[in-house]
Order: structure tokens, then sequence, then C-alpha cells
């Protein structure tokens, strides 16, 4: 919570630019309108039903090329030797590194003190956690005998074997339950005061009794908050080093394997870079539509946007450090397979792959160095639609060329994916945003108890009332923090 | 329990009459508000929450666990390799670095609804929907001897309500 900020010093000027603990919501006038505003936004509309609708449609198309490939076995998803992994992976890969975000911003965020996550982190949260419910799908989809996945799980059980705690692929089982388990819960404890927000004002006997019940009796109680505000700061402290780890762990995957384009040391920054940009990319996506549909543009301020453009282009940044890093250590390695490998991915057989992801990670998002194009929100949404574009293409670039290409030609190939892929990505996405779309109408997009901490409470004695109606209007007039909302 | 209620609309007329409460001897307040605030706490001057041992706790617990299953996995189910050790802890800290932050986490949880006293199922006495909306309240413990000079202190500092409750 906002609370273990310390209030910004009076004596540093408040830039309209620059996100700070101190952070104002100009629009914002009391409590009454956080609540009233946000809890307005969970009356279901027409279009609201019509894209469940849509998301629910693509589950099952999903669903059922998973029932054919159950049926034909794992040739039917375009698998042939020597590409023995594919769209599956990748698209793991994608999700997983979609859910890196929501912890980021949650909690990373949270801990260096950046005021303008409070508007954003708990619909990013909820990205975060039904991302890494939708990544966890995919480990399954991709055995041969789906319903053994327990297997991977250490239990006693009569077999008395015990999985090996030297496979990249346990440690993944370990880090993706773990991180799917404490961002849950992380989710849920930040919701509790406001779901006794919504069990003091339903009117309805029935989903009163249900909030009353996932509220756990919160009472908004100083010894609650007391204990709230620390255990809170405990859980970012712990997630902090796990949202590093998770994609480190899912990168050991691929490093730990001796093959051309994976084994490398910069594999655990480059993944856990590119993972953080890919769900800022995802939270664009999300919130622009979100804060126009909801008409919350005063809550997610062109600010907020403005500052998260910013950790965009620092991560792409970081990630075409990392792209241009593989180069150079190919080059300089003096490796012909490692050469040959990286020359085939951006002039041979993958190019196309390969330039749709620098560009898209590397090139478009340069744009962010401009100021009005960071404060202009169809922008920003278009770019975030080519940095999930992009992102996915970086996990298929890094996952099929260097199976279809590897130490001797006889072991060369090349790989396709069928239409049983593309059903279960496509699938995937149905699975995400039916959750998400469901969450939306159902529990508050924004913590409606963190951003009254950022908005002044009522006062019998204002400090200084000169001074802020000074800045409330040089905050609301100012044409640079309006500039570019649609 | 019987004590007296008041609804303050307004911050700084909530920590006026939570001082002079204080000063008056009224002891174990409990002040209900929609979001935690600075000034509450200073007023309140509260004791250090013992959340943090359960995170402590829990977190020694969780690493230990992950390097002993591992390990006992590995003794138990011998895969030699090329003459390496059967049991090697760097692999292992992943495991025991998940496991640490996993259990440490459900501590935590589990400490702050411990220390909170939630889950709650009976009404709280005093306790209105209107504090977890915009207002500020102040539940005073006290007799009907004291019950009184609670609500008039309450009243001085801008009190939009009082009640007794019991």
């Amino acid at each position: 919570m906002a609370t273990v900020v310390q209030p910004s010093r009076d004596d540093l000027p408040q830039r309209p630019n620059i996100p700070s603990a101190g952070n104002r919501l100009p629009g914002i006038r009391d409590y009454e309108q956080v609540d009233r505003e946000i809890i307005g936004t969970l009356r279901p509309t027409l279009g609201w039903f019509a894209a469940l609708g849509l998301a629910v449609l693509c589950l099952l198309i999903g669903i059922t090329a998973w029932m054919y490939q159950i049926h034909e076995g794992l040739g039917a998803a375009g698998y042939h030797p020597p590409v023995m992994w594919g769209v599956y992976i990748v698209t793991f890969v994608f999700w997983v590194g979609i859910g890196h975000a929501g912890t980021l911003i949650s909690a990373i965020l949270y801990l260096f003190r950046a005021g303008f996550r409070t508007t954003i982190y708990r619909v990013s949260e909820a990205m975060t956690v039904f991302a890494v419910m939708t990544a966890g799908l995919f480990p399954i989809l991709h055995l041969g005998r789906p319903w053994k996945f327990f297997w991977l799980i250490p239990y006693p059980h009569w077999r008395l074997i015990w999985p090996n705690p030297k496979s990249p692929l346990v440690w993944d089982v370990f880090a993706i339950l773990t991180y799917l388990t404490v961002s849950a819960t992380f989710f849920y404890v930040g919701l509790i005061p406001d779901i006794a927000v919504l069990r003091d004002q339903e009117t309805n006997p029935v989903r009163k009794r249900i909030f009353a019940a996932l509220s756990l009796g919160w009472r908004n109680s100083d010894r609650e908050w007391r204990h709230f505000t620390r255990a809170y700061l405990f859980l970012a402290a712990f997630a902090t080093p796990l949202v590093l780890s998770v994609h480190s762990v899912v990168s050991f995957d691929f490093a730990m394997a001796l093959t051309p384009g994976w084994h490398a040391t910069i594999f655990p920054p480059y993944f856990v870079a590119g993972a953080i940009f890919s769900g800022i990319g995802m939270v664009f996506t999300i919130i622009i539509p979100l804060r126009k549909f909801f008409r919350l543009q005063h809550f997610v301020t062109i600010n907020d946007l403005d500052a998260a453009a910013k950790l965009c282009l620092f991560t792409s940044m970081v990630v075409g450090l990392a792209y241009l890093t593989e180069f150079q250590v190919a080059w300089m390695s003096g490796n012909r397979v490692e050469q040959e490998y990286f020359w085939n991915r951006v002039f041979g057989q993958w190019a196309w792959s390969a330039w749709i992801m620098l560009i898209c990670n590397m090139v478009l998002p340069l744009s962010l160095f401009s100021q009005k194009l960071r404060r202009n929100t169809t922008w920003l949404f278009i770019l975030s639609l080519f940095i999930n574009l992009g992102m996915w293409f970086e996990r298929f670039v890094i996952v099929v060329p260097s199976l279809s290409h590897e130490f001797e030609p006889w072991q060369w190939g090349s790989y396709a994916p069928t239409f049983v892929d593309y059903s279960i990505l496509l699938g995937s996405f149905g699975w995400f945003f039916m959750w998400f779309l469901l969450f939306i109408k159902q529990l508050p997009a924004m913590a409606l108890a963190e951003i009254k901490e950022i908005i002044p409470p009522k006062m019998r004695e204002p400090e200084d009332p000169a001074e802020r109606e000074h800045d409330l209007d040089t905050l609301t007039l100012d044409p640079i923090n309006t500039a570019g909302d649609d | 329990m019987q004590g007296v209620i008041g609804a303050f609309s307004e911050l700084d007329s909530a920590v006026h009459a939570i001082e002079d409460l204080r000063k008056q001897n009224f002891s174990d307040l409990t002040v209900y508000t929609p979001t935690p605030r600075h000034e509450l706490e200073h007023a309140l001057q509260p004791p250090q929450s013992p959340v943090r041992r359960f995170t402590l706790i829990g977190g020694l617990l969780g690493v230990t666990f992950g390097y002993w299953v591992a390990i006992w996995i590995s003794d138990y189910w011998p895969i030699v390799v090329g003459g390496k050790p059967v049991a090697s802890w760097v692999p292992y800290t992943i495991i025991g670095f998940e496991l640490m932050v996993l259990i440490g986490s459900l501590a935590t949880v589990f400490g702050m609804f411990a220390v909170s006293r939630i889950p709650r199922l009976t009404m709280t006495v005093g306790y209105d929907g209107r504090f977890s909306h915009g207002d500020f309240g102040i539940w005073v413990p006290a007799g009907p001897d004291r019950a009184g000079q609670a609500a008039d202190v309450m009243r001085k500092h801008g009190a939009v309500e009082v009640r007794n409750e019991r």
C-alpha cells in the first residue's frame, strides 16, 4: 500500500511529467467519487457480453483442437524431427513473459515508490494471474499423455520413482507453481479491503453474503491496516526476486541444452528483460481500451501512461542490446556452428520471423523517445500490438531456428505449424480474455483503497488552501497533462 | 463489549479527537479508516506489527525444506553421471529459493490473518459501512461512567455522529 511511501517533499517542484510518491489525480475530488466511479464500471454492458462470447468461442476452438490432438497424437501439432518443440513452448514462454509485468508493476514499482503504478497495478496483477494460468496449460498440452502431468511433482507414491531435481523441467514446475501461488495470493490480499467496500455498498443479499465471505470480515480497523501494510510490503519483497527468478528458470530450459543459439549465459537477463517488455506491451493493450470504455481517463492519466511508456522504452533497449550481444558473441566465438546458426537466423530460412522480431521489438519502440508519441494513446495501443506480435516471434526465433539448424547438415530441417497449433494459440487468448473479462465485471479493476491514499482527504482546516487550489488548477488546465487523451 | 462510536468526515478532526482521547486516558481505541493514513498512525502510536516474524520463520522453513527434498530425492534414487556428485547444492538452490518464497509468502499471509483476527464471522460492535466508503470512525471502549466524557470529546472535535453501542 502507498501508506509506507513517505510523503514527497513540498519544496520540490511537482512537474506533471514526473511521477512520484506525491502523484496526484487532479480529476478526483473525494473518496466518494472513487467508489462511485470505479464501482460504477461493474455493471455488465452489451459490449462486454459480446467480448465475453468471442473469448469463449476462441476457447472452444482451442479445446476442440486439443481433443483432436489427443485422439491423433502430437504429430497433429506439426512436430517432426528435428523440431520437436514448436508453437506450444513458444506460447508457453510468451504467456509467462506477459505474466511478468503484473508483478513488476505491483511489487517492484511498489518497492521503488513509483506513484504511477497505483491506478494500473490491479489490472496488471489480474493479467499476471490469468497469464500464468494460461502458460501453465502449455506444458500439459505438450504432453503425449496430458493426464499424467502430476508426475512432475515430487510426491510419495508406490513406484518409488522421483523426478530429477537437476532437470530444468522440474525447476520450471517449482518456479511456475510458486509464481502462480504467490501472484494469486498477492492479488487476493490486495483485493480484500476493496471487496469489503463492495460488501458495504451491496444491496442484493446474495451478493452481499458472497462479498462478506470473500472479504473475510474485513473492518478497515487501524489494527488490520497496520498488519496488512506490513504483510503487503513483505509479499512485495518476496515477489520481486521471484519475478527475476521465474523467467531465469524458464530461460534455463534452453540455456542448459547444448544447442546452437541456446547455450548462452546471457539468457537469464535477456529473458527477464524480454518478459517485462512484453508484459508492459500487454498492459497497454488492456489498459488503454479499458480506461476509454470505462471512462476512467482521469484515473489512469496520461502521465501514468507516459511513465509506463518510458519503462517500455528502457526494456526495449535492454532487449535490443541482448539481441545485438548474441550476434557479437557468435561472431567473436570463432564457433562456426554458432556463426552459421545466427547467419541463418537473419539472412536464411528464418529471416522473415527474425526481422518481424527486430522491427517490432527494437525499431518501433524507439518512437517512444518522442514525448508526443508517449502521450498519444492511439499510438501506444498500436505499438503495444506490435510488441505483442514481436515478443511472440522472439520466442519463435529462439525455439524453432535453433532446433532446425543444429550441428550437422543432416540434422537440418524445417517446421510449419498446423491448424491445431493455431487453434490452440487462439484458444489460449480466449482462455486469458475470458477470465479477464469476468474479473473486470465482478471486482474493481482499480484499487479503491490505494487510490484513496493518493488523493487529499477531507480536512476541516486545509493546510494551505490557496496552494492546493493553485496546484489543482495548474494540473487540470496544463495542456501537457491532457494532450493525447481521446 | 460496550463503548462509544464516533464518525468523522474530516481526517484532521479524527486525529485531534484521538489525541484528546488519549490525553484523557482512554485506551484501546480502534480507528476505522477507508484507507491507511500516516496521520492516524502517528496519533495512535501503535506497536510494530509482528507479521515479520511469520515471514522470517516461513522463509527459513521453506528454504530448508527445498534443499532437503532435493537432496533426499537424489540420495534415494541416485543418478550417477560422469562421477559428478549425486546431490549438488548449486542446482538445488533454485528449488530452495522457490520454496523459501512460497512458504515465506504463505506464512506472511497466515500471520497477517492471525494477528488481524480474520477471517471474522461475527459482526463488530460499532462498525458502520460508511467507514469503508469515506468516513473515519473512532471506537472507544468505555463503561456507562465514562461514555459521556468520550462522546463529549468526539463532539467537540466535529464528529458528525456519536452513539453508544453495546
